[in-house]
Formats: structure tokens, C-alpha cells, sequence
């Protein structure tokens, strides 16, 4: 008796569950294939390239550190850049986001009107705003730390104003009951029922920051992006290491910090 | 009824908390002590307003339309340099995200190696590692892919594996109890438990690569960005204007898109 069991017992079992994975699969991967048609991405550049990799990658084997005190500096100004615009963008999300929060905002117009400024903000590139900053102001760090908040007030406000709608109703209602303003129910209801959430958002965004601001430099805007593109520019692969190095040390330890920072936090 | 009463912090005593006035004093002495740094200038600040506003003023002119089909080529670039980025590095984090999830990995040996692998791999920024990439395989899109690629595999891989150590370990022993094997519980255990969050992962990450692949042609990468730091610094504003609008309505769509499907995924009406 080897019939399938199905034929034996029809109504024993519930019919065949559809799995559209291959589908799914299969049209990604057409998909993909003509991304690669049209990008004209050559296998050949591909293999080529990786086969010389190893080579160009031995060039940054002796990193030329003859140089660090001026980078150091370079990654102080950079690290205040970040400080400096998250800063600014904790402010101004600050005062927007109760608006863009749609159980606390006065008034749906200004709800609507508060959430597209956020998205404008957010979809401008920083690397635009500090380009545009730059034109106005001059060189230097102070646009590029204004490009960082005007675009990280938009991701923070969005968060922020998410977190607020999250919480529960009732916290808002008691506080209304006792006669509170708009005002009064942002700040005694709204901030320190999202508190540790908030902190948690702008730890993520001054780690962010210090990434962009380390390559704001690219555009004029100061920092020790600047130095790296001139080193990598003129092949100067011992200052480019060392370089990086000094970058990818910031990282890592704002890295661990803010990950220790957040643990005790919660 | 005071004015003074108004204004009381909800603590017993009515005075801000200890920690709250130490942190924000903290952060206002750092600021204070690096302000000479980021060269913070009130006057020059306030001063340039006129600039921005006759920048702003500058923009407002008859876009250059004959540009139109470069520009949607370009746009079409960046969207496909971030499908190509996201997918190849969806294909190498799935893995990796298993063998660094602390219930998942064959040995904590493993685990600490990804760990840190992938920790490395995400430290430096994309526009840096776009850098050193098209110095070495030359200008256009596949140093882009390349950087975005290598970076978001260090994201997608920490975000997948902390996704996968929080699953529900009932199921897990269940599928164990029948038999399964290594892989087995790992595919047919885990995976469909961390699936939901995985979709909002890949959403998230393929928004970053979005907006990075809009600035990656800054250093020639490829994508729309080459265009946009040409035309800003030609002072092509008919061109800069038509580049500015494409970028807010790409990301604005895929904002749009990414906020609904996550929504819908995680209050739990699954297509």
C-alpha cells in the first residue's frame, strides 16, 4: 500500500498550506538581475577588484601616526559637532513634538502641520543642509552642526511624537482632570511617562551624529572627514590609516559607552 | 492660587530631581567648553540669515525641465544601488544574525567573534568605507553598492540577532522534542517567531540606505548625489531645485510605505 494518504482519507486532512516563498524568492532574484543589468556592474571590474584588494588594502598596513596631535583635535572639533547639533536638535523636537503627537496636539491642523515639518527635516540629507549652510555661513564646524540638528530634529520629533502617542490614555486624562493646560499636560504627563524612552532615542541620535560628523568634512564643514578625503585623495595611504584608526577608536569606544549608559538606565 | 504653584516638579519637595539638574548641568559645561571648538558665533549666526533668505529666494526659479529624464536615470540609480545594497546584505546577515544570537550560535566562541565582527563592520561610516572603495575598484555604482552593503550587514546582523535571542523559547523545544536537528529548529522554530521583526528591520535599513545612497555620489559613488554637489556648486539652482524635490519625494514615499507595512505587521493584520 504505498497510495499517498491523502486519496486514502480525503476529508482526514486540511488541504496543503500555499508556501509563495519560491515565488517571493524567484522575483527578487529577477529582480536583482536587472538592477545588475542596468547599474552595468561588470563581474569582471568585480573579480578584478576584489583579486587586487588584497594589495590595496596591504597599503594601509603602516599607519603614520607622526600626525596625531592635529588629529585628535580634528576629532574633538568632530565630536563637539555632534554634541553641539544633537543638541540643537533635542531643542527644537523638544518644542515640536507634543504638536506632532496626535492625542495631544491643540488642534488637528497643527498636528498635520507640525508631522510635514518633521518629514521635511528628515528628508532633507544632512550632507544637502551642510552644503547649503556652508554657502551661507562660511567653512567651518558651525554649519555643519546646524545641518546635523535641523535633520536629526526630524528623526527625534518623529520618535518623540510616536513615544507620546504610545502612552496610556489614562495618564493623560488624570492629569487633565486636575485643570491642567496643554502645557501642564506635555510636561507632567507627556515627558515622564516617556523619560528613559526618550534618553534611550537621543543616545541613538548623538551616535549617529558622531558618524556623520566625522565625514561632514567632505563638504567643507569642518572636522576630521576633511583630512581623510585630502589623505585618501593625494594616496597618502599611511596618514589615511591612521586616520581611520583614530576615527573607528571614537566609535567604538562612543559605542561601548552609550551601550553601558543605556544598561544602567534601564 | 500663585503663580508659583503652577510650576511645581511632581517630587515631594517641588525642586527638580538630583540627577536631572546633574546631567543637564553636565551637558550645558560641554557645551560651554567646546563652543570655542564648533566656533559658535551669535552675530555671524544671525548675521547670515540675510544669505539664507536670498538662498532661499534663489531657488525659486523656472526648473531646468529639459533635465527631467537625467535626473529620473539618476534617481533610478540611487533606488537601485539601495535594493541591490539591501538584498545583498538581507543574504549575508541572515546567517551571520543566527551565529551571533547567544540561543542560535554553535559555540560562544562563534558568538563573540560575529559579535565583533559585526561591530567593526558598522563602526565606520558608509561614506568612508565609499571612499576607500572607489579608490579601489574605480568610480560609479558598485563602490556605492559595495559600501552600503558592507556597512548595513554590520546593522542587519546585531539587529537580527538580538531579534532572534528574545524569541519564545516554548516552540524552540518543541520543534527540538520532535526530532528536528540543528538547522531544523533554527528554520522552523526561530525564524518564523523573529519574522515580523525581521520585515521591520530590512524596512528600516533599506530607509538608511535610501538616504545614504542619495549622498554617496558626493565621493563619485554613483547615484544622485554627484549631481546634486554639481549643481550647488555650479550654482545650477533650476537644477538643484527639480534634484532637492526627487530626494524629498523618494524618501518621503518610502517613509510613508515603511511607517504602514510596520504598523500593520506589528498590530498583528499580517497580509
Amino acid at each position: 500500500m504505498n497510495k499517498p494518504i491523502e486519496t486514502l482519507f480525503p476529508q482526514a486532512l486540511p488541504p496543503r498550506p500555499h508556501n509563495l516563498f519560491p515565488v517571493w524568492l524567484a522575483a527578487a532574484l529577477a529582480a536583482l538581475w536587472l538592477i545588475v543589468r542596468d547599474l552595468e556592474i561588470s563581474f569582471e571590474t568585480l573579480a578584478y577588484g576584489v583579486a587586487d584588494m588584497g594589495e590595496y588594502f596591504s597599503r594601509y598596513r603602516q599607519p603614520d601616526f607622526s600626525d596625531l596631535p592635529r588629529y585628535l583635535e580634528l576629532m574633538g572639533i568632530t565630536l563637539a559637532t555632534a554634541l553641539w547639533g544633537t543638541v540643537f536638535a533635542l531643542v527644537v523636537a523638544f518644542f515640536l513634538s507634543p504638536l506632532a503627537a496626535r492625542n495631544l496636539s491643540p488642534h488637528p491642523l497643527v498636528y498635520r502641520a507640525a508631522r510635514e515639518a518633521l518629514n521635511f527635516m528628515r528628508a532633507m540629507p544632512d550632507l544637502l543642509l551642510a552644503l547649503i549652510f556652508v554657502a551661507a555661513l562660511g567653512l567651518g564646524p558651525l554649519p555643519g552642526a546646524l545641518a546635523l540638528g535641523v535633520h536629526t530634529a526630524g528623526f527625534l520629533g518623529k520618535f518623540f511624537a510616536e513615544s507620546l502617542e504610545r502612552v496610556d490614555q489614562g495618564v493623560y486624562e488624570g492629569v487633565a482632570a486636575t485643570g491642567a493646560n496643554f502645557p501642564q499636560l506635555v510636561m507632567y504627563a507627556g515627558w515622564p511617562s516617556i523619560l528613559r524612552e526618550a534618553l534611550g532615542y537621543v543616545l541613538y541620535i548623538l551616535d549617529r551624529n558622531v558618524r556623520m560628523a566625522s565625514v561632514l568634512g567632505l563638504v567643507g564643514a569642518g572636522g576630521i572627514g576633511l583630512a581623510l578625503h585630502d589623505t585618501l585623495r593625494m594616496f597618502n595611504y599611511g596618514q589615511s590609516a591612521a586616520l581611520i584608526l583614530v576615527i573607528l577608536s571614537t566609535i567604538l569606544i562612543i559605542d561601548y559607552a552609550s551601550a553601558w549608559l543605556r544598561q544602567t538606565l534601564n | 492660587m500663585t503663580t508659583v504653584s503652577i510650576w511645581r516638579w511632581p517630587t515631594p519637595s517641588g525642586l527638580p530631581p538630583l540627577s536631572a539638574v546633574a546631567s543637564l548641568s553636565a551637558v550645558l559645561v560641554a557645551m560651554w567648553l567646546t563652543a570655542p571648538l564648533v566656533e559658535v558665533d551669535f552675530v555671524r549666526l544671525f548675521g547670515s540669515l540675510g544669505k539664507m533668505v536670498a538662498f532661499a529666494g534663489q531657488l525659486f526659479v523656472e526648473p531646468e525641465w529639459e533635465y527631467l529624464p537625467q535626473l529620473l536615470d539618476k534617481m533610478l540609480e540611487t533606488i537601485e544601488m539601495t535594493f541591490l545594497a539591501t538584498m545583498i546584505a538581507l543574504a549575508v546577515s541572515l546567517p551571520l544574525g543566527l551565529l551571533a544570537a547567544r540561543n542560535a550560535t554553535p559555540h560562544v566562541l562563534v558568538y563573540r567573534l560575529v559579535r565583533d565582527l559585526l561591530s567593526l563592520m558598522r563602526a565606520l561610516p558608509d561614506l568612508v568605507w565609499a571612499l576607500v572603495f572607489v579608490s579601489a575598484v574605480g568610480l560609479g555604482p558598485l563602490p556605492g553598492v559595495m559600501a552600503l552593503a558592507f556597512v548595513t550587514v554590520g546593522f542587519m546582523g546585531k539587529f537580527f540577532a538580538e531579534i532572534i535571542e528574545v524569541v519564545d523559547h516554548k516552540p524552540v523545544e518543541g520543534v527540538a522534542a520532535h526530532g528536528a536537528g540543528w538547522l531544523q529548529v533554527r528554520l522552523f522554530a526561530m525564524l518564523p517567531q523573529a519574522l515580523p521583526d525581521f520585515v521591520g528591520t530590512v524596512m528600516y535599513i533599506l530607509d538608511h540606505n535610501l538616504r545614504m545612497a542619495t549622498i554617496l555620489g558626493l565621493v563619485g559613488a554613483g547615484g544622485i548625489g554627484y549631481d546634486l554637489v554639481m549643481s550647488m556648486r555650479l550654482f545650477q539652482y533650476d537644477r538643484l531645485i527639480l534634484i532637492a524635490l526627487a530626494i524629498y519625494l523618494v524618501v518621503t514615499l518610502l517613509d510613508r510605505l515603511s511607517d504602514r507595512l510596520r504598523s500593520r505587521i506589528i498590530h498583528g493584520t499580517r497580509a
